[in-house]
């Protein structure tokens, strides 16, 4: 039985919790997992409830994603790509940074994009240092690379696995409607870049000479162990497209490919399972416990009739709305609980207004994926980069990274927006 | 702050292969032991892996490497003898100069290595060293024979 004091006992529980995680003052995992608890402890919702809002789709495909990326990586297929790159490059600054930024967009759309900056970024500074070069020209570009790439699929990044396991909406859905305005994205953004760092950035033939003897054969760990990466990680991808003829759940196709895998590659499972990044996935299962006790007490019922008052049921407004709010808010606090607490609303907006919800789904993917290239501490891409160079001599300050990445944001969502009006609304 | 870890291994990992090495990364434990025997700091670094190989070394008060176990039991067993001579050795009056002195031999191996991976060493200059070493190898067996044994638990293991 729900009293008031139950709906005022939740908000204050959420805002804080929220607050604290913002605040990055004490773990957000710690504080996720602390707020649902003490929704539990004051039983503002019962234990079944909680466990039945954790959204175990998207638990499952994160999980499966990691395993597969953690063994596939063990090959050394990505410093084999990088060094490639840069070869093929000839060591020339601004064609490294092209190659390294499509590769990475590229990898993100099909990983995730910390695991994508965790493989690339390492390389680069190695390439950068080999180079004498100032790494940062070169990590920007793949960081906002890494946050538009992530945004064209279901599986790039984790608002759109979520968005995806919420909604039904599938692999090829994304990727038909998402990647279209993804790639002229990243064709502007690497037009503005040109701008910024093509004429900066000069090399001596020596320093290139260096690159040109690295051999990218070295980097190839495990011949056997890659084709079985390679196998499995393309038949995972061939799954994602065919996972809603088939009927099948996408966390059901990226642990069936998890599993496989593990099995072939004959590496301990222990080995495996200890690298999964589980903080975040105990941070996913606190914020679904967090956002499913507001859904319970029916607060976000609530702000759905006021967003619904506000926009009059127009999907013109409210489709503006979300991408914007979401694209500012993405930019300076964590986009997945922002996106949690958004699903529910965005369902509740369809039920009570009867609009088409569709281009709310993707006004939302984009704000909050796009969002994350508004500050350094938009996205976890972000923040492990900056994080990486405060070992070396260089730093990405916030206003550094903001002078760059809040424009890009801007133009980007511009040009989500026109496509959102011409294709959608 | 394992994401930060992973990103370094990565990196080091690039720039060794690139170099001819073979690279194997293990998960495993790190133990820093300390032990405060009235104000001197005894200090070890052993290494868990599944392996079952254990490398320990002593880094306080000076540095030595105790060398590979294949159980953790011998680890322990080392440790506790090491620290049983050290609480007897603190008695000594001149504990502080047995310190000193082996500080100064670590340091004297670094002063070699540099002198021969630096410089062109001729072979008289290394045979010079060679026989003051063996003077002081000499000495030490000569003390041996003179000197009071104070410790029966275990064997000198180089004596």
């Amino acid at each position: 039985m729900l009293t008031n004091s139950h709906v005022y006992i939740a908000a204050i529980v959420f805002i804080l919790t929220y607050a604290f995680i913002i605040s990055e003052k004490i773990n957000r995992t710690a504080v996720a997992l602390l707020g649902a608890a003490i929704m539990l402890g004051l039983k503002v919702i019962s234990q079944e409830y909680a466990f039945e809002s954790i959204d175990f789709n998207t638990i499952g495909l994160l999980i499966g994603m990691m395993i597969i990326v953690t063994i596939t990586k063990r090959t050394g297929v990505f410093q084999y790509i990088a060094i490639k790159s840069a070869k093929l490059a000839k060591g020339d600054p601004w064609k490294i940074i092209l190659s390294f930024s499509i590769i990475t967009a590229i990898s993100s759309a099909l990983l995730d994009n910390v695991t994508t900056v965790l493989l690339i970024a390492p390389v680069t500074l190695v390439i950068t240092d080999t180079l004498n070069l100032n790494p940062i020209p070169f990590l920007l570009p793949e960081i906002l690379s890494a946050n538009i790439g992530g945004t064209a699929t279901l599986i790039g990044d984790p608002p759109n696995i979520m968005i995806g396991s919420a909604t039904g909406l599938g692999f090829l859905d994304f990727l038909f409607n998402l990647g279209p305005v993804v790639v002229i994205i990243f064709i502007v953004v690497i037009f503005i870049l040109k701008l910024i760092y093509g004429k900066e950035l000069s090399v001596d033939e020596e320093h290139k000479k260096h690159i040109m003897d690295f051999d990218e054969y070295k980097a190839i760990k495990d011949y056997a162990l890659l084709r079985k990466s390679l196998i499995v990680l393309g038949l995972t991808i061939i799954g994602f497209t065919l996972h809603q003829i088939f009927e099948f759940e996408s966390a059901t196709v990226a642990l069936i490919g998890a599993s496989v895998l593990l099995v072939l590659s004959k590496i301990n499972p222990e080995e495996i399972l200890i690298e999964l990044e589980w903080t975040t996935i105990f941070f996913f299962a606190g914020l679904f416990i967090l956002v499913g006790a507001l859904e319970e007490v029916g607060i976000i019922e609530a702000i759905a009739e006021k967003v619904v008052f506000l926009t009059k049921g127009n999907l013109f407004l409210t489709t503006l709305m979300i991408i914007w709010v979401s694209a500012i808010a993405s930019a300076f606090i964590d986009n997945i609980p922002f996106v949690a607490t958004m699903i529910p609303l965005i369902k509740s907006i369809g039920a009570m207004s009867n609009i088409n919800v569709i281009p709310l789904w993707w006004a939302l993917a984009l704000g909050a994926c796009l969002g994350g290239n508004g500050s350094l501490v938009g996205a976890s891409a972000n923040v492990i980069v900056a994080g990486m160079l405060e070992k070396t001599k260089y730093r990405l300050t916030f206003i550094d990274f903001i002078k760059v990445g809040f424009p890009i944001m801007i133009i980007s969502i511009l040009i989500s927006t026109a496509y959102l009006i011409v294709f959608y609304i | 702050m394992r994401r930060y870890m992973k990103a370094e291994v990565n990196r080091h990992d690039m720039i060794l292969t690139q170099m001819g090495a073979k690279i194997d990364v293990i998960n495993s434990y790190m133990c820093y032991v300390t032990f405060d025997l009235d104000g001197t700091k005894i200090s070890y670094v052993y290494n868990v892996n599944k392996n079952n190989k254990y490398f320990l070394e002593r880094i306080e008060p000076y540095p030595e490497p105790a060398g590979t176990f294949k159980s953790e039991e011998d680890v322990i067993e080392t440790i506790k003898i090491d620290i049983e001579q050290f609480k007897n050795a603190k008695n000594s009056r001149v504990f502080d100069l047995f310190v000193e002195i082996n500080k100064e031999m670590s340091k004297t191996i670094r002063n070699f290595e540099d002198l021969y991976l630096y410089y062109n060493v001729p072979r008289e200059c290394a045979d010079s060293i060679k026989s003051k070493i063996k003077e002081i190898q000499d000495i030490i067996k000569e003390a041996k024979n003179n000197c009071k044994r104070v410790y029966f638990k275990k064997d000198p293991e180089t004596l």
